[in-house]
């Protein structure tokens, strides 16, 4: 039971997680009715393995660095649950049973965007931007951001502007999200020379560029409404979460307590849910 | 139809014209150039020459006579009465012309308003230049303008007009004309308590971004009836208050503005996202202008004219997402 426990951990489930509620609200926004519940559960699936696949190689390469930070040394690997090797081969496994799922219950398209995105997280970002750039998750962003891209091409078969836009949202998202956290664990990255923007730049810095990605992010916030995609629930909703999400960023600027960095990071997960929220919301009620 | 529809289109020249005439009247500060109502000191135009004035002034000795401020204010009447006269006619021709009820009800309802409009300017003069009044008389202007506009489009029929689908528009543009209909009254406010100059310096405020302001007195819309309110009688801080809110609540009204244009641009009514961003570039301007100019008589009226013409526009955009 720990084994299988570990296992689960090995796949990062609440991010796996995050990611397929994304991926969901893609597949519901790309149609006007649901086809078959059956289809979106194999394309869920499918993306779901691609994903966990992705976050065990992630946990793979960096078993080292994991182990000398805090947030990260009770995963599986850093404990000594699981072997490397072991974890190597259930990457492999899973991630070949997500592409197949994809390649022959879905469309080929989403399953290259699906590995696209594997290759993105897990190699070009957990082996070189990652220790190579302070831009490392603005550029890495794109493979986090692609979930909906996802969901909505295993319905449409085709890259859609508006699925382009709910990643343009997730891409604009990420870097105040994870550089509010980078804030905090800052003493860590500093430790193991990873060159997150906290570390090269400074923590002024730093909050400076989170308040303003906030202001970018408030402005794409919208566009789903401006481009005549969402209505007027969307519109309210979005307004009043990024105006949330610019006061604490803001507030993050102006504060000397790190505690501050943490709240922003955690109102940037609800954040990121909820507006997906609200864009289901209005998309089933307009149309209802 | 066609004659209604040139009277309307007509009238929508008077009402602007008419308008003009009050701001004009407001800003040379002749608003109580004639200290009785409908006449000027008694005569019918005003009084000329010497022998004239000096009956004026005999009957109105603490009103000393001036004509330059009796000039507005008579040729605003003559020509406000006209537009009434031009109402009675639409009347005549929507009844005789035409079998269409809307366009009966509304002309019928435009002549009562004008009536009314009347009034308020008679109100303008017996009370004062009390500010409440005074605003009220320059929305019944907007209202009176915005009527004959309806008219017009309900005779005149437009063909793409009745094409284009902006439905899903519809909550945005009623924000955004609410918002411009509020922001219009913070910037009647500011004329009609003199306000225009209480801040000399933009961005910025007497040289701060936060000025001391008295909002409790600024915004008292229950002003004393009775002492004469030319020039304004509210002091510095209160002045400041509704200055600065005009400023203010022009940003929120650019914010919502962009929001509609941005929509507006995707959606079959392209072309009214220029045309609102045009007004609204040229409105901004033309207040920062006011602020900076020390108020220019012919940039004030063309604030007020602009502000007209924004509202003509945002009324169209939503007379084109909630029409059937």
């Amino acid at each position: 039971m720990t084994l299988l426990k570990s296992y689960y951990e090995l796949c990062k489930p609440n991010v796996v997680y995050m990611m397929l509620i994304c991926a969901f609200v893609g597949m519901l926004l790309a149609e006007e009715s649901v086809s078959s519940f059956w289809y979106l559960f194999v394309s869920l699936s499918g993306i779901a393995f691609c994903a966990a696949s992705a976050a065990a190689i992630n946990q793979v390469i960096d078993r080292n660095t994991d182990a000398s930070m805090t947030r990260t040394d009770q995963r599986p690997l850093p404990q000594g649950e699981l072997s490397a090797t072991h974890a190597s081969i259930f990457a492999l496994v899973i991630g070949i049973l997500g592409a197949l799922i994809l390649y022959l219950y879905v469309n080929t398209l989403t399953m290259i965007l699906t590995l696209a995105s594997l290759i993105g997280y897990a190699f070009i970002y957990t082996v070189y931007l990652k220790r190579a750039t302070p831009q490392n998750i603005v550029i890495g962003g794109l493979a986090g951001a692609a979930p909906p891209l996802l969901g909505w091409a295993s319905v449409s078969n085709t890259i859609e502007p508006y699925a382009l836009l709910l990643v343009l949202i997730i891409f604009v998202w990420t870097p105040p999200h994870f550089w509010a956290l980078a804030i905090y664990r800052k003493d860590e990255y500093a430790k193991e020379s990873i060159p997150m923007l906290p570390v090269t730049h400074g923590v002024i810095f730093t909050k400076l560029q989170i308040v303003l990605y906030t202001i970018i992010l408030f402005i794409v916030s919208l566009l789903p409404y401006v481009v005549l995609m969402s209505g007027e629930i969307y519109l309210f909703s979005a307004l009043a979460l990024s105006t949330v999400f610019l006061y604490y960023s803001i507030n993050l600027y102006y504060s000397n307590d790190d505690e501050d960095a943490m709240k922003t990071f955690q109102f940037s997960i609800y954040y990121i849910f909820l507006i997906f929220l609200a864009l289901l919301l209005d998309h089933f009620i307009i149309t209802s | 139809m066609n004659q209604i529809k040139n009277l309307s289109l007509f009238g929508i020249c008077m009402a602007f014209v008419v308008i003009a005439l009050g701001a004009w009247t407001r800003l040379v500060d002749a608003g109580l150039g004639c200290p009785d109502w409908p006449g000027c000191y008694g005569f019918v135009v005003f009084p000329i020459n010497e022998a004239e004035i000096a009956i004026a002034e005999s009957r109105y000795p603490t009103f000393p006579y001036d004509i330059n401020k009796a000039i507005p204010e008579v040729v605003h009447r003559y020509f406000a009465a006209a537009l009434g006269l031009l109402a009675i006619f639409l009347v005549y021709l929507s009844f005789r012309k035409t079998n269409d009820k809307s366009i009966q009800g509304w002309s019928c309802f435009l002549l009562i308003f004008i009536c009314l409009q009347g009034t308020f300017g008679y109100l303008t003069v017996s009370l004062k230049l009390l500010p409440i009044i005074v605003t009220i008389h320059l929305f019944g202007g907007f209202t009176t303008l915005l009527l004959l506009y309806f008219i017009y489009l309900k005779s005149r029929n437009f063909e793409i007009f009745n094409q284009i689908n902006i439905s899903n528009l519809k909550v945005i543009s009623g924000i955004a004309l609410a918002v411009l209909i509020f922001q219009i009254f913070l910037g009647v406010w500011t004329s009609t308590n003199y306000a225009s100059l209480a801040c000399a310096d933009f961005p910025t405020c007497q040289g701060s971004y936060l000025p001391d302001m008295d909002f409790k007195n600024g915004f008292n819309l229950n002003q004393e009836v009775g002492p004469n309110y030319l020039y304004g009688l509210l002091d510095n801080p209160a002045r400041v208050a509704i200055h600065y809110s005009h400023r203010i609540s022009a940003l929120l009204v650019t914010f919502i503005f962009l929001i509609l244009m941005s929509r507006l641009w995707f959606s079959e009514a392209a072309p009214l996202a220029s045309t609102l961003g045009i007004l609204l570039l040229t409105q901004i301007t033309l207040g920062i202008i006011n602020v900076v100019y020390v108020l220019p008589l012919y940039v004030a009226i063309a604030h007020n004219l602009v502000a007209a013409c924004l509202l003509l526009a945002t009324f169209t955009v939503n007379y084109l997402a909630w029409k059937k």
